[in-house]
Parts: C-alpha cells; sequence; structure tokens
C-alpha cells in the first residue's frame, strides 16, 4: 500500500454532501468552467505541483448497481469524491491549497457535512485526514518527473525540434553558434537534469525499504487464495 | 465533461464487490491484498497499458461519519475504485488496457458484481461503463499529449541539459560536431527509441 509512485503522491477523499445543497455544488462545478467563477480558481494554476485533480459529485442512486444480487445502496447523503496526483508531501500539498485557493477550497466544499471551512489550517488539516482513503496500488509513468518537469520537456523538445530544422541549411558555424546561444537562452527555464525522489515522507522510505528488500530476496507476499 | 484533443481523459470506476468470502478471508480483502502485492513503477500491470499516465486502486470500505449532528451512513457494498488519468478516447484505451493486461485485470475485478460475464475486450468495455462515475470537475495541471511523446520529450530533457552543460565555452566547429553527434545519438524525432520506459524510476 502506497500514496506514493515517485515523485507524485494520490491523495483519494470522499465526504458528505447537504441532502439538497448537492444541486447548487454541481451548479458551482458547472460555473467553476465558466468565467463566472473562473478567477476563484486561478490559485489552482500557480499550485505548479500538481499533474491532475478531479472532483466527482456522486447522488445516492449513482452508485453502480450491477445486479439484482447487489444489495441497494440507502445512503442518506451524496458524496463527493476528490482526487489528486500531486507532487510532494501531504503537508505541503495541504498546506499549499490552504495558502492559495482558500475561497476556492470553501466554493469546492461548500455545504460538506460538518466542512470547517480551509481557514484555520489545523481543522482542515483534520477533516481531510479524517476522510481520506489509502491507496492500496499507485502507478505513475514517469515516477523521475514533476508535473513542472513534463511540461518543461515538452517545451524543450518542441524548441529543440525547431532550431534542428531551422539550422539545417546553416552552413557557417560561427552563424550556428550564436543560433545555439540564443536558443539555449530562450529554454534556459526548462533545463534541469532529473534523478529519483529524495524521501519525502515516512510512507516513501518504507516503500523504498520494501522494494530493496524485494530486489534482494524476491517477492516476499505470497499469492492470494484461489476461490 | 468536454475534453480538447491535448487533454488527458479521465476515468473513474467503482466496481461493486460481492459480499462473501474464502478462508475467512472477504473478498474485498482478497482484492485488497492482490492489488498490496503488485509491483511498483515500470514492473506494474499499468506500466504495459498504452497512454496510462497515473492511476490508482483502492478498496472503498464505507463512508466516514463525520459526528454529531450528521447521520450516520453506510454502504451495503464495498467497491473497487480505479481512478485514472489517460491520452485518447475511453473505448481504445480499455481495448488496449485489456489486450495488454488481462490477466491482471481478471484478478483485480475477480471478486466484483456481474465480472463474470466478462469476456472479451468488448464485454470489458461495457462491464466498465455500468461502473463509471461522470467527473464533475476536472484540473489538468500537466500534459495530455501521447505518453510516448512525454517519455521522449523528458528524455531529451535529461540528456539536452548534460549536453549544455558539457558544450560549454567550446569553439563552433567543436559545438557543431559535438550538437550532431547529440542528434545522431538522441534521435529527437523517434518517439521509439531512445527514450524512457513508462514507469522508468531510475536513469
Amino acid at each position: 500500500m502506497s500514496n506514493i509512485a515517485g515523485k507524485a503522491y494520490a491523495m483519494n477523499v470522499i465526504t458528505p454532501l447537504g441532502r439538497w445543497w448537492v444541486f447548487i455544488n454541481l451548479a458551482i462545478f458547472k460555473l467553476a468552467k465558466t468565467v463566472f467563477l473562473r478567477r476563484k480558481l486561478n490559485g489552482l494554476r500557480t499550485l505548479s505541483l500538481i499533474h491532475y485533480a478531479r472532483w466527482v459529485v456522486i447522488r445516492q442512486k449513482q452508485f453502480p448497481r450491477l445486479a439484482e444480487s447487489q444489495p441497494k445502496e440507502n445512503l442518506k447523503y451524496p458524496y463527493m469524491l476528490f482526487f489528486s496526483n500531486f507532487n510532494g508531501s501531504w503537508t505541503q500539498y495541504v498546506d499549499s491549497f490552504h495558502m492559495a485557493i482558500p475561497n476556492g477550497l470553501n466554493l469546492m466544499w461548500q455545504q460538506n457535512i460538518r466542512y470547517p471551512k480551509s481557514v484555520p489550517l489545523q481543522p482542515f488539516h483534520r477533516y481531510i485526514l479524517h476522510n481520506q482513503i489509502w491507496t492500496e496500488h499507485y502507478y505513475n509513468a514517469y515516477p523521475l518527473a514533476s508535473a513542472n518537469d513534463v511540461k518543461a520537456a515538452i517545451a524543450l523538445k518542441a524548441a529543440l525540434v525547431d532550431f534542428i530544422q531551422s539550422t539545417e541549411k546553416v552552413s557557417d558555424d560561427e552563424e550556428f553558434s550564436r543560433r545555439y546561444k540564443a536558443m539555449l537562452f530562450e529554454i534556459q527555464a526548462h533545463l534541469g537534469k532529473m534523478a529519483p525522489s529524495p524521501v519525502v515522507s515516512l510512507a516513501n522510505q518504507a516503500t523504498q525499504e520494501r522494494r530493496r528488500l524485494n530486489q534482494l530476496y524476491g517477492r516476499l507476499e505470497s499469492k492470494p487464495p484461489q476461490g | 465533461m468536454f475534453h480538447k484533443a491535448t487533454e488527458p481523459t479521465p476515468l473513474t470506476l467503482l466496481s461493486p464487490i460481492k459480499n462473501g468470502a474464502v478462508d475467512e478471508q472477504s473478498f474485498a480483502s482478497l482484492t485488497r491484498r492482490y492489488l498490496q502485492s503488485l509491483e511498483s513503477h515500470d514492473l506494474s500491470p499499468m506500466a504495459k497499458v498504452p497512454n496510462t499516465f497515473l492511476c490508482r486502486f483502492f478498496i472503498l470500505n464505507d463512508v466516514f461519519y463525520e459526528g454529531s449532528p450528521a447521520q450516520e451512513d453506510h454502504l451495503q457494498s464495498k467497491y473497487l475504485v480505479f481512478c485514472c488519468n489517460f491520452h485518447g478516447d475511453t473505448e481504445t484505451y480499455l481495448r488496449g488496457f485489456w489486450q495488454n493486461a488481462e490477466q491482471h485485470i481478471r484478478e483485480a475485478w475477480r471478486y466484483c458484481v456481474a465480472f463474470e460475464q466478462v469476456s472479451d475486450a468488448n464485454s470489458f468495455i461495457d462491464y466498465i461503463k455500468k461502473c463509471t462515475v461522470n467527473t464533475t470537475f476536472y484540473f489538468n495541471g500537466s500534459s495530455g499529449a501521447p505518453l510516448a511523446e512525454q517519455l521522449k520529450a523528458l528524455y531529451l530533457k535529461q540528456e539536452f541539459s548534460q549536453f549544455a552543460c558539457d558544450t560549454q565555452g567550446q569553439s563552433p566547429q567543436q559545438l557543431r560536431a559535438a550538437f550532431q553527434h547529440f542528434i545522431e545519438r538522441t534521435k529527437p524525432t523517434d518517439l521509439a527509441a531512445p527514450t524512457w520506459r513508462p514507469g522508468q524510476n531510475f536513469l
């Protein structure tokens, strides 16, 4: 079990919504995609530590029921699920959210049962911890890279390919060198080598240690029984 | 929710797990045990599934009680939750999922309600559609480009950052020769190789 895969942390939070307020929340999420509320969430863009995040509102009757043999859900509340993939530690992330978009958070979690608001910090910490579910298996296609690395790499590759094409017919080495330096100046913010993440939490350290032991001695866990 | 072609696609599934047990271990517990036994990074079965950026599995045992004056609430089933961010349309992704990780799918979903109806890629897609819950709001802070494009870009960023350091102060002739060699070695427009492997966690 690990919420960590390389430089990414997986957060899962499920919280109940007020029975009738769910429609207000759904309207807020719709408006959040428009100019009316987008400004409240502009801070999300400044939180460049996020790969992807999503909010999923499920009303009582929307939990999948696939067979008559499956008992019907009889929930009293609708629920909101929040999933995030971010870089850094749990505390860094929650604190950044709290600092960058306190009003945006209050808007998103509007009318969630006993939501304490994003300020002050400690009750907000306790609320997230109380409602968080740990991940059993987390996969990251680029564990060495942060979200910023991915964006920088895409920009660097485009600039490099452009440079190669635009200098193909340049025969003068001096001119090539001048253009190379200009290109390097343009993309300097995207340069930087990546490396495996340092220990960002005890869970990450435990994962690394388990992996090391598995590599040394082979798999330690037995397979689940057949049935 | 509307997605632009360059946006990643989010998929969220809640697959109900049967309320049963084998040898005093509940089906939910056996599913959890299987998921926890999976290898990580490039050895994860998800590394074989084309265009998977980030994904997770967990078991939703129950909902949480928020304390008075809220009322207590409980789920009647436990759910296997799969949450994924990928490139492309959902049907193509799920077909690739089945074709490249069928054994893993059969193990992960084996105790889920109605999964016995799944026998091939088409029935898997139909099954997943029934388990899908809509994403209400999605935030993309990274890239939605195909995974091969992203991995090649990361490989190039790593290699070119080193190249830029190594060639500092070189004469125009030396720089040009070194850059020519760099292009031949790294093949910037060839997405197939050299590049990073999906899930690669060391250099």
